[in-house]
């Protein structure tokens, strides 16, 4: 268990500290993380129904056979192939995620943007494991929502035989909320 | 095949820079953005508690990333068809889509390229789409950026 202070409201045991702090773990990868179950055609299915997304190589297992080999997962899903349950009989509560980890004096996050490469589809029965590593945090920026950092992560998205299927940069705002709820006016960029 | 859904495909030879992709609305319900979690396993708070996304600066509850992605995708290949493949997407979360809200794709395409810098050195494909994702307010929120690997006439997308 870490002694580090953390603020657990939002449910992702945010590490708690300074600026100088944050840049002195740019650089830092983490421990290989190996998925605890194989790509699933059924929530493939759930996510695209809640999408909308009626691409057949995720919905026809004929099609999708002959054109890539098997069903496969809308690149969206990438990040919930390598998620963990929150429980699990008998074992700890799951690793949180690098930027969680990154101590910064923020109560909150939000996504602000972020790019993937995707090397080769994904396939229903495929586990994957996946190497972040902290590439960047921002020093102090304003934005609408509130006064943050940002911080980047690079993701390498690896099949089991060690063939990487993505890369995936992604850019988390962690601040402190200004208070002025509701203003999604004309003021500017979330980030 | 199955009857609704659609298996016609954008050939490389065929597409035009310029050319703009079909307009898609789409209506977010407070239970769409509840699905989020049960379909992404993303149970941040901000996709499901109104009173912890106020919290954070934001009238209600939001989209989270991947149903953004997804929809970004989406919208990419509901135009380019099934035998396409994303090979790269870039996209900047600029404001939020909350529940009640429309997400509204518009895009074109921009260029169409070759390159061999695929799997072994093979030759891809490439078209490259701008896509903007707005509110119903036409509010930017998302723009995105979706390199899309197509068949040409002569060859089909490898596996």
């Amino acid at each position: 268990m870490s002694l580090r202070e953390v603020d657990d409201s939002s449910g992702y045991e945010l590490a708690v500290g300074t600026y100088e702090q944050a840049r002195a773990m740019v650089g830092t990868r983490a421990e290989v993380v190996f998925a605890t179950h194989d790509v699933d055609w059924a929530l493939v299915r759930y996510f695209c129904a809640m999408v909308r997304d009626g691409n057949a190589g995720y919905w026809d297992e004929d099609f999708a056979r002959a054109q890539w080999g098997g069903v496969i997962s809308p690149p969206a899903l990438l990040m919930t192939w390598v998620m963990a349950p929150e429980w699990q009989p008998g074992g700890g509560p799951p690793r949180t995620l690098l930027t969680a980890g990154v101590p910064l004096p923020g109560t909150t996050v939000i996504s602000t943007g972020c790019e993937a490469e995707f090397f080769r589809p994904i396939h229903v029965g495929d586990r994957l494991n996946v190497e972040e590593e902290l590439v960047d945090v921002s020093e102090l920026k304003h934005t609408r929502l509130g006064d943050g950092h940002f911080v980047t992560t690079v993701a390498t998205y690896r099949l089991g035989d060690g063939r990487p299927v993505a890369r995936y940069t992604h850019v988390l705002f962690r601040y402190t909320p200004t208070g002025d709820t509701g203003d999604t006016g004309d003021s500017g960029d979330t980030g | 095949m199955i009857a609704g859904v659609s298996y016609t495909q954008c050939y490389w030879d065929d597409v035009e820079p310029g050319e703009a992709l079909p307009r898609v609305d789409d209506e977010i319900t407070y239970r769409r953005v509840i699905m989020n979690p049960a379909t992404t396993w993303d149970y941040f708070p901000g996709h499901h508690d109104p009173e912890y996304a106020r919290s954070q600066g934001q009238p209600t509850i939001y989209v989270n990333t991947m149903h953004v992605l997804g929809f970004v995708d989406r919208f990419a290949t509901d135009w380019a068809g099934p035998r396409s493949f994303i090979a790269k997407r870039k996209v900047a979360l600029q404001r939020s889509i909350f529940a009640g809200d429309t997400m509204v794709g518009e895009g074109r395409v921009l260029d169409k390229r070759t390159d061999a810098a695929g799997d072994g050195g093979r030759v891809r494909h490439l078209v490259d789409l701008e896509i903007t994702v707005k509110n119903q307010h036409g509010d930017l929120c998302c723009p995105a950026a979706v390199t899309l690997e197509l068949p040409s006439r002569s060859r089909k997308v490898a596996g």
